[in-house]
């Protein structure tokens, strides 16, 4: 059984006898089928709970993929209008009934992992469920436009809406993992977040729950009855190692099977040398960016001195050169986004108008307001005020941190003087949700959809919430209200499009970079295919060949 | 009786220490920014971060709070931890074994390499061997334990591939099998974390012992047993190292706190299930109770440790059992 742990041939001998002799009474695996297969997951974070509506993290979500279906889910080509794009899941098929009413036909072959069959009072008791505030799901605002959910029999669903407007499909089913109302329904709602449940959970997907050792990993079981057909790896499991850059030698060192984004280029190239991997890269999901604080950090009823003004805020975003920052600290591992988003959007076009890195326009421009160095010592001033400012960033990010020094450098050269402000998450978090910042560098992550997630970080919808700068624009908000109820790409692009120049114009924030995806998988995985938005989404449709099994891919049970 | 009498001072006296560091880890987390519902990572929506606060009592004065905790915890109750979703108790329960078997091979290590180091230095003393191991122990105790410990990764984790990279087992094997193997298997994971942390205090450990050895050395009962004709093993062996044995049970009261404070670091770089991590990660989440309740478990294992060191002290060297005792009579006159 050494040799479960590839390369082990390389071992002291001490260590080959000490662990030969210990391992006599270990049992041999002899799985050989089709269906075999181990995948181990080098994973960063460990989640609370694996309930859904309760599960916010990343690593919740990847794992509940495996275990709670929706009715549908969006395609490898993540379009969020309409329903043409959209997979059955839980739902063999669905139609509409008028404008706002959408029904669900559920696969009768469906059952929960205890033999109970998936039925329609589910669906409506996952909805009930996911809007109820007692939970505090952070997806019931997603939600707030579907009316009600109801059963007409045991197998059909009635999604009913406030309005028509093209995302609809998506709202309806993208958002909502279906919960088994009859293990759930005893639980209180205010005590989801905590029930015994979410650390062992029942699903209906295509793999079982089989053990969670806390603060090691999460293994699931592939289901062999699954309707949709049996995945084709047997065991995953997550192994939780709370330091990046371990995680990615545990991957290197054959020691886990995939790590799904290597972050940094150094651990890419190193990736990349070695013999049993292959490098995947695939669009990313998050965008980072300085946000200007456009309210005062000591009173946020008042303007901020420096960044409520339009033209300051665009003189130091033109002081800005994105690219070379980029290139600095990335080289080819990210993109400097045209505006709030990730390469995930399909809004994404780099034919937006942005402003220009122009440090001579940049000082003309604080020159004309009256910023110059009036006193030689190499920082602007106005009145008496040196043109200086604050920069909030966590230190868990060494890219983040990377960035800040190179922004100081370039701000600098322009006679701005920039203090940097490192300081642990939890403290970040604060500061930014109170306001008590200048600028903060800070990063985002979208759903496929552009409607929710730039909506929520930069119109007044999210005063309170996600937009934590301030921003507020009129023309913006009203172009947005209007790219969101256009029924297709083709009228929504432009609109779109017209909105993110008007924000850009504007200068929120300077949008840094958007980081790409880069994965490593094992050689011997096969049909390995990522989707943007979540990884994990198809992972049951990846195999190991039989040709191809290694020790930990044949272990019985 | 004095002895007991002496233990049962010492006990209240432990006790009054260990809520003197609940008291002053509780209003320092407290005091601390940051916010308990705040992620690590992630920027939560403040009217849930309210919410939350509000239902677990956040939002109350902190001198209530410390006291529904004193409450509590009298009770045995150590709280729940917001960031984990569980009782602080089971936390604790899962990750102190892990813990355990790390210090404690790491104190083994610590104990048996610095003391034969010691030795050997001592009966070599300024000597090239000497020299050489005394610039070797000198760098490696100098060494940062998360630098040491990404340096034993990168060799032989990664490069050499002779251990395993972080975990406390196979997770592919071992929640299968229990059995020899599995118990294999967490040795083997041990290896590295157990060095970085051994290593370091091996050296320290062996500078330690070699002045004890030669500070004996120069006692005229050695030279009396010299002269006497004692072979020299035994001189070193029975009246020199014997006599050495102070600062070495001195040193293993020391050792505790810094293997608990050692196994923070190591525990998360090397990704091994204990307390340290279960501490570290808490701070990071600002979960109160959790930090709090760390706090006391690690309070009161030093604690533990330096009442053994103290009574150990007392069994090898009769002259402190007699000042303990006299000490206690002048206090209990």
């Amino acid at each position: 059984m050494l040799s479960a742990m590839p390369r082990r041939a390389c071992l002291p001998p001490f260590v080959v006898i000490a662990v030969t002799i210990l391992a006599g009474c270990e049992r041999r695996g002899g799985c050989t089928g089709a269906n075999c297969g181990t995948l181990v997951n080098a994973a960063v974070a460990e989640p609370a709970t694996l309930l859904p509506p309760s599960s916010e993290d990343i690593v919740a979500n990847d794992i509940d993929e495996q275990l709670f279906l929706k009715l549908a889910d969006v395609g490898m080509s993540v379009n969020t209008l309409g329903d043409d794009d959209f997979q059955p899941l839980l739902a063999q098929k669905w139609e509409w009934d008028g404008p706002l009413t959408l029904v669900f036909h559920l696969d009768p072959r469906a059952r929960w992992h205890d033999g109970q069959p998936v039925t329609a009072a589910d669906v409506e008791f996952t909805f009930n469920a996911y809007t109820d505030s007692a939970v505090a799901s952070p997806f019931r605002p997603k939600l707030a436009r579907i009316t009600s959910v109801t059963q007409r029999d045991s197998l059909t669903a009635v999604f009913r809406f406030h309005e028509r407007y093209p995302e609809m499909f998506y709202d309806a089913v993208y958002h909502m993992r279906i919960l088994p109302a009859h293990l759930l329904r005893p639980v209180p709602r205010d005590q989801w977040k905590n029930a015994p449940f979410g650390r062992q959970p029942v699903g209906d997907g295509p793999y079982r729950f089989a053990r969670w050792q806390p603060a090691q990993a999460i293994e699931l079981v592939a289901d062999s009855t699954f309707f949709l057909g049996r995945p084709g790896i047997r065991r995953l499991i997550w192994r939780f190692t709370p330091n990046l850059q371990v995680a990615v030698q545990q991957v290197i060192a054959d020691q886990a099977d995939i790590r799904e984004q290597l972050v940094t280029p150094d651990n890419v190239e190193r990736a990349r040398a070695a013999k049993q991997l292959s490098v995947y890269s695939y669009r990313g999901n998050v965008y980072t960016f300085m946000s200007f604080n456009q309210r005062s950090p000591d009173d946020s009823t008042k303007p901020h001195p420096l960044f409520n003004d339009r033209e300051l805020r665009r003189a130091l975003s033109m002081a800005v050169d994105r690219a070379s920052l980029l290139k600095s600290a990335l080289g080819d591992l990210g993109k400097v986004p045209p505006g709030p988003m990730s390469e995930l959007l399909w809004i994404w076009d780099t034919d937006i108008r942005q402003l220009p890195y122009d440090t001579a326009q940049a000082a003309r421009r604080l020159n004309a307001l009256g910023w110059r160095d009036h006193d030689g010592d190499g920082v602007r001033d106005k009145d008496g005020q040196p043109l200086s400012f604050h920069m909030l960033v966590p230190t868990s990010s060494g890219l983040r941190r990377q960035y800040a020094r190179l922004l100081q450098e370039q701000f600098h050269a322009v006679g701005v003087r920039v203090e940097i402000d490192e300081l642990e998450p939890s403290v970040v978090n604060q500061r930014v949700l109170t306001g008590k910042f200048d600028t903060a560098l800070l990063s985002r992550s979208n759903d496929p959809s552009p409607s929710s997630g730039i909506a929520q970080t930069w119109t007044r919808a999210g005063f309170g919430g996600s937009n934590f700068g301030r921003y507020y624009s009129p023309d913006f908000e009203r172009i947005v209200d209007r790219a969101v109820t256009a029924t297709n790409r083709d009228q929504a692009r432009p609109l779109w499009r017209s909105a993110i120049e008007t924000l850009n114009a504007d200068a929120p924030a300077v949008f840094l970079y958007a980081l790409d995806n880069v994965a490593a998988v094992h050689k011997r995985v096969e049909n390995v295919q990522f989707r943007p938005d979540s990884w994990a989404a198809v992972l049951r449709t990846w195999r190991i060949p039989p040709d191809r099994l290694i020790d930990r891919d044949r272990v019985e049970r | 009786m004095t002895v007991v009498t002496w233990l049962l001072r010492r006990l209240v006296a432990s006790v009054a220490i260990i809520i003197a560091v609940v008291t002053f880890v509780f209003i320092l987390i407290h005091v601390a920014p940051g916010r308990p519902c705040a992620g690590q990572n992630e920027i939560i929506d403040p009217a849930i971060c309210e919410r939350v606060s509000h239902e677990l009592g956040l939002d109350r004065p902190v001198v209530e709070q410390y006291w529904r905790y004193l409450g509590a915890l009298a009770h045995g109750n150590l709280g729940y931890s917001f960031s984990l979703r569980r009782p602080v108790r089971d936390a604790i329960a899962e990750t102190i074994p892990f813990t355990l078997q790390l210090a404690g091979v790491a104190l083994v290590l610590d104990f048996v390499l610095g003391l034969t180091l010691g030795i050997y230095q001592a009966r070599r003393a300024n000597r090239l061997p000497d020299v050489i191991l005394g610039n070797i122990t000198l760098f490696v105790y100098s060494l940062p334990t998360f630098w040491l410990a990404l340096l034993l990764l990168l060799m032989f984790g990664e490069k050499l591939a002779w251990f395993p990279v972080g975990g406390p087992n196979n997770p592919v094997l071992c929640p299968l099998v229990d059995s020899a193997y599995c118990f294999g298997d967490r040795l083997w994971h041990l290896v590295l974390p157990a060095m970085t942390l051994g290593l370091v205090g091996a050296a320290g450990t062996a500078r330690f012992q070699r002045a004890a050895m030669l500070a004996v050395a120069s006692q005229d009962y050695i030279r009396t047993a010299r002269a006497k004709g004692v072979s020299e093993r035994r001189v070193v062996l029975r009246h020199q190292l014997r006599n050495a044995l102070l600062s070495f049970i001195t040193r293993f009261g020391l050792a505790l706190p810094f293997l608990l404070t050692g196994a923070v670091l190591i525990e998360t770089i090397f990704a091994w299930p204990g307390m340290g991590r279960l501490a570290f990660e808490a701070i990071l989440t600002r979960d109160y109770p959790l930090v709090t309740a760390s706090a006391l478990i690690a309070s009161a294992i030093v604690v533990a440790g330096n009442l053994v060191a103290d009574l150990l002290l007392g069994v090898a060297d009769p002259r402190l059992r007699v000042r303990a005792a006299r000490d206690l009579d002048i206090v209990t006159a």
